[in-house]
C-alpha cells in the first residue's frame, strides 16, 4: 500500500506523517490550485515572451546584418545577447518552480498530474521555447486550469503562444483567403500547414482511435487558419495570438462529419465537439492509467475515470480524483516503471536531497550576466537523466512507456546520480537512524529492504543501492 | 529525365524470373558483418536529398526549395550539394540509394510512422519488438546490438541483452555494488534491469574516466565503427538524427533540412574512418518514416508526404546505384495528388540487408521477422551475395 504515495506522488518526506487515510490525503490536494510554493520571483509568460523577442529580434535583425563579415563578432555579441535575455536563466527559474510543487508544497499529488498535463500537451524542442517560455506556458495555461473543465485547458492551449508557434500554425493560410489571393497577385503561393490541426486531434483530443480521415485533419486545418501571433516589425512572431480573418479560409468546414461556419468562432466550437467525443475521454483516462498505473490499461481501470469525466462534463478535478482512486485500487497489484524525473523528485523528497537551489540564491541573478554554475544546476541534471521537461523530442512528449526508459545508459545515469544526490544532502539525513526510518515510512518491505542495503558499509553506497531497488524504480 | 516505369519493369521482370531458379546460396560465415541503421526522424524529404534531374513537375511545384549546385549521380539523378561523403562513398562504388519507397504507412502521422517504421507493423503501437531486433533474434545474435542513444530505440528490441552508448560524465560505483543490485534484479525476476546490470558491469566499451567524450552523432559514429570493427565485438548498431520535420524555412542548401542531412552525412565519414578496412563488410542503412510533399508549403516547406528514398554505404553493396521503380511526378502519377509515390516496400530492402549481413535465407526473415508480408528478395540487386 505504502507505494501509493510514490505512485501518486513522490513518497513520503522526512517531516511527514504516513495519513491514516491514503486516499482522502490525496483526493484533498485536488480540489484547488494553490499560489506557487517557491518565494523567490516568478515572471509571467508575457514577460517572458517578451525577452524571447528581444533575443530573436536582435539576433535576427541586428546581429546577423552588424556582423555580416565577422564571424568571431558575430559570436562575441550573440553571447552578450543571450545573457541580456536571461537565456541560460529563466529555464533554471521555472525548474524550481516546478520542482518546489513536487518537493515543497502541500499538494504534492497535484504536481505529479501538472507534469503529466504538461507532457500531454507538450511544447516539444524548437527554437528557444524551452529557454524562455515553456516553463511559464505550464504555469499559466496548464496548471491554472487544474481546478476547470478539460475543455477550457485544451482551448486555451490550443490558442496559447507557445502552441501556435510551436506547432507552425502561423504559416497555416487558408489557400482562398484574402491573404493567399494576395500573395498570388505578386506570384507567390501561400497556403494550409496541417501541423497543429492535426496534433489536436492526434494528440490532444480524439486520437486516430476515433477514425479521422486525412480530409478530416485539412478541414480542421482550414478552422485553424487565421489564428496566429500578431505580427510586428520589432517582435516578429512573438505577438499575442489573435485571429487574422485574412488568413482566414472562407466557406464551411466538416470535420468528423460536422459542419463549422467560417469565422473566429468556429476553432472553439470545434474543440467543444472534439473534447465531448467519446474518443477523446477514453483516450485520456488511457493516458492517466497508462501514467499512474501500468503500461497496458485495462477496461476496468479506465471505466470509472470515463464515468467521473462524463458525470462531471470533464472537471478536471473529479477526473482526477477517480483516476487516483483507481490508481489506489490497484496498487497493490501494479508497479509503474518511473521515469527519471519522478524519480528523482521521489528520492530527493524521501531522503530529503537538496535539489533546489534556495529562492535568495536564484534571485541572486543579475540579468545580462552568466548565471552562476549552480543556478544551471537543475537544467544540466535533468539533461544528463535524460528527461529535460521541456526539450521532449517530439509533440507527443515524453513517452510514459516503460521499455523507453531502459536502457543501460539510462540506469547508469540513475546509478551515478543517486550518488550525486547523496551529497547533497544535510549532514543530518546522512545517518542510519534517518534511512531506517524513511525506508519504515515509504516501503511496505523495509526489513527486506534494510536486509539488502546492510550488505554494504558505506552510507552513500545503501543510498545508491536503494534508489536503484526494484521497490523504488517502479511504484 | 530518361527514366520510365515501363524500363524498369522490363529489366526487373528478367531478373525476377532468373531469381526463381535460384538456389539459395549463403555465404561463408567465417567473416564478421555488421549492420548499420541511421533512423532518420520527421520525415526525410527524398525529393531534397536526392533530386530528379530536368522533371518539369518538379521544378513548377518546388519552386523556392530547388537546390543550386546539386551533384549530379546519373542521367535521372543528383544529389543534395552538403552530402559530400556520402558522394565520396558513391565514386568509391561503396554508396547507393534506393529511391520511391517507403514503409507501406500512408497517414502522415509522425508517431504512428516512427513506431512503424521501427516495428515494420501495419497498426500502430500494436508490436512491441523491433524489425531489427527480430531479425537479430533469427540470427541468434544476442547481445550484439548497440545502439548510440540514451534510451534503447524500439527498432532492436525483441532480443536482450543490447548496449548503448551515450557517455555519461561521471564515475560508475564500485563492481560490488553492482553485482549486488544484479543479483537482487535476478533474484526478483526483473530480467530486464538484471540484463542491463549484465551488460553495465562488463562494459568495456567506455573509460570510466574520460569525461571528456562528446555526443555528437559524428564522434559517437568514430567510436562505433571501432567497436564494430572488433572480431567480438557488435555486430548491429542505431543511430538516430533528429530534425528532418521541416514544415517551415526547410531553405535550400543551407535550410534547415540540410542540417539534418549533414549530421546523416558525418555518421557515414566517421563510421568509415573507425571501421578502416572493415567497412567492406558492413552495411549502413537509412530509415525514415515517410518522405515529404512534392509541393512547397505556404512556409517554404513542406508536409508529411509518402514515398522517400533510402541511403545505403558499404562494402557489402553490389555497386554505386539509384535503384529505383520510378512512379513519376505528373499529378496523376503522385500518392494522393501531391506525394512521391512509394513503388518498393522499404521493408523489402532491409529484409534483403539482413539476409545478406545475417546470412539468413530471405524467406526465412520474410515469414519470421516480418510475417509472410509480400516482400520481393532484392539481395542481387542490391547487396553482394
Amino acid at each position: 500500500m505504502k507505494n501509493f504515495f510514490r505512485k501518486v506522488a513522490f513518497g513520503l518526506g522526512p517531516n511527514e506523517k504516513v495519513p491514516s487515510d491514503p486516499l482522502k490525503w490525496a483526493k484533498d490536494q485536488l480540489n484547488d490550485v494553490p499560489e506557487f510554493s517557491w518565494k523567490g520571483q516568478i515572471l509571467p509568460e508575457k514577460k517572458l515572451r517578451n525577452y524571447y523577442r528581444d533575443y530573436v529580434y536582435g539576433d535576427r535583425k541586428v546581429l546577423r546584418k552588424k556582423f555580416k563579415n565577422d564571424k568571431e563578432g558575430y559570436k562575441r555579441e550573440k553571447n552578450k545577447l543571450r545573457h541580456a535575455t536571461g537565456q541560460k536563466f529563466w529555464w533554471n527559474l521555472e525548474l524550481c518552480i516546478r520542482y518546489s510543487e513536487a518537493l515543497k508544497s502541500e499538494t504534492p499529488v497535484l504536481a505529479k498530474l501538472w507534469y503529466f498535463w504538461g507532457n500531454h500537451f507538450a511544447i516539444s524542442e524548437k527554437d528557444f521555447l524551452a529557454q524562455y517560455t515553456t516553463g511559464a506556458y505550464q504555469r499559466e495555461i496548464i496548471r491554472a486550469n487544474m481546478n476547470q473543465n478539460f475543455e477550457k485547458m485544451a482551448q486555451e492551449a490550443t490558442i496559447g503562444w507557445s502552441m501556435i508557434h510551436h506547432l507552425d500554425n502561423e504559416q497555416n493560410i487558408g489557400p482562398k483567403s484574402q491573404e493567399a489571393k494576395w500573395a498570388r497577385e505578386k506570384g507567390k503561393k501561400k497556403g494550409v500547414n496541417e501541423n497543429h490541426a492535426r496534433e489536436l486531434l492526434e494528440l490532444h483530443t480524439v486520437s486516430p482511435d476515433c477514425g479521422y480521415t486525412q480530409e478530416d485533419v485539412i478541414q480542421m486545418a482550414y478552422i485553424m487558419s487565421g489564428w496566429r501571433p500578431k505580427w510586428g516589425r520589432k517582435r516578429l512572431e512573438t505577438g499575442d495570438v489573435h485571429f487574422n480573418p485574412d488568413a482566414h479560409e472562407p466557406g464551411t468546414k466538416i470535420v468528423l462529419g460536422k459542419k463549422y461556419k467560417r469565422g473566429i468562432k468556429s476553432l472553439s466550437v470545434a474543440i467543444t465537439d472534439l473534447v465531448n467525443h467519446p474518443s477523446c475521454r477514453k483516450f485520456v483516462a488511457m493516458k492517466l492509467c497508462r501514467y499512474l498505473i501500468t503500461d497496458n490499461p485495462t477496461k476496468e481501470m479506465m471505466e470509472p475515470i470515463i464515468k467521473a469525466w462524463e458525470k462531471s462534463d470533464g472537471f478536471l478535478p473529479e477526473v482526477h480524483k477517480a483516476a487516483i482512486e483507481v490508481a489506489f485500487n490497484y496498487s497493490e497489484k501494479y508497479n509503474k516503471f518511473q521515469n527519471p524525473e519522478n524519480w528523482l523528485l521521489q528520492m530527493s523528497k524521501m531522503a530529503d536531497v537538496d535539489l533546489i537551489p534556495s529562492p535568495s540564491f536564484m534571485d541572486l541573478y543579475k540579468l545580462g550576466n552568466k548565471p552562476i554554475k549552480d543556478q544551471r544546476a537543475l537544467e544540466r541534471l535533468m539533461d544528463e537523466l535524460g528527461q529535460h521537461p521541456y526539450l521532449a523530442k517530439q509533440p507527443n512528449g515524453w513517452s510514459d512507456i516503460s521499455e523507453d526508459w531502459m536502457s543501460p545508459e539510462l540506469l547508469i545515469r540513475r546509478l551515478v546520480y543517486a550518488r550525486e544526490a547523496y551529497y547533497k544532502k544535510s549532514g543530518k539525513s546522512q545517518t542510519t537512524e534517518f534511512y531506517e526510518e524513511m525506508i519504515e515510512k515509504n516501503y511496505d518491505n523495509p526489513g527486506e529492504i534494510l536486509k539488502i542495503i546492510n550488505q554494504h558499509k558505506e552510507l552513500v553506497h545503501k543510498h545508491v543501492i536503494l534508489f536503484n531497488l526494484p521497490e523504488t524504480l517502479k511504484s | 529525365m530518361k527514366i520510365s516505369r515501363r524500363n524498369f519493369l522490363k529489366g526487373s521482370a528478367t531478373t525476377l524470373f532468373l531469381a526463381g531458379f535460384n538456389f539459395p546460396v549463403l555465404a561463408n560465415t567465417d567473416k564478421k558483418k555488421n549492420l548499420v541503421v541511421i533512423m532518420l526522424r520527421g520525415g526525410m524529404d527524398g525529393l531534397c536529398a536526392v533530386p530528379i534531374i530536368g522533371d518539369k513537375n518538379f521544378e513548377k511545384r518546388r519552386k523556392d526549395l530547388i537546390l543550386d549546385e546539386t551533384i549530379k549521380l546519373n542521367s535521372d539523378f543528383a544529389l543534395h550539394p552538403k552530402l559530400k561523403n556520402f558522394y565520396n562513398l558513391w565514386q568509391n562504388n561503396i554508396g547507393a540509394i534506393v529511391h520511391a519507397t517507403n514503409i507501406p504507412y500512408t497517414k502522415r502521422s509522425h508517431f504512428d510512422g516512427q513506431n512503424l517504421m521501427e516495428t515494420g507493423g501495419h497498426i500502430p503501437y500494436s508490436i512491441k519488438t523491433g524489425w531489427l531486433g527480430r531479425g537479430m533474434k533469427l540470427a541468434e545474435l544476442k547481445g550484439d546490438g548497440l545502439a548510440l542513444a540514451l534510451p534503447m530505440p524500439l527498432l532492436l528490441r525483441g532480443i536482450p541483452s543490447n548496449d548503448n552508448f551515450y557517455p555519461s560524465k561521471k564515475r560508475l560505483p564500485r563492481t560490488e555494488l553492482l553485482q549486488l543490485l544484479k543479483s537482487v534484479y535476478t533474484d526478483k525476476s526483473e530480467h530486464d534491469l538484471a540484463n542491463m546490470m549484465e551488460i553495465i558491469a562488463n562494459r568495456s566499451m567506455m573509460n570510466n574516466g574520460d569525461t571528456s567524450m562528446s555526443r555528437k552523432n559524428s564522434s559517437l559514429a568514430y567510436k562505433a565503427g571501432l567497436e564494430l570493427k572488433k572480431i567480438n565485438g557488435p555486430r548491429v548498431a542505431v543511430f538516430e538524427v533528429d530534425g528532418f520535420d521541416t514544415h517551415a524555412a526547410q531553405g535550400g542548401v543551407n535550410g534547415s533540412h540540410s542540417d539534418s542531412l549533414i549530421e546523416m552525412d558525418s555518421i557515414f565519414k566517421n563510421l568509415e574512418k573507425g571501421l578502416g578496412s572493415e567497412i567492406k563488410n558492413t552495411l549502413v542503412l537509412t530509415l525514415t518514416e515517410f518522405g515529404r510533399t512534392i509541393k512547397q508549403n505556404g512556409g517554404r516547406g513542406t508536409e508529411h508526404g509518402y514515398g522517400s528514398a533510402i541511403f545505403m554505404a558499404g562494402g557489402l553493396l553490389k555497386k554505386s546505384q539509384v535503384y529505383t521503380d520510378w512512379p513519376g511526378l505528373k499529378r496523376k502519377e503522385l500518392f494522393e495528388g501531391r506525394d512521391l509515390n512509394s513503388t518498393i516496400d522499404a521493408r523489402s530492402t532491409y529484409a534483403s540487408a539482413m539476409s545478406t549481413v545475417f546470412d539468413i535465407d530471405f524467406k526465412r526473415i520474410q515469414k519470421e521477422v516480418f510475417w509472410g508480408d509480400e516482400l520481393i528478395n532484392l539481395s542481387d540487386k542490391l547487396f553482394k551475395s
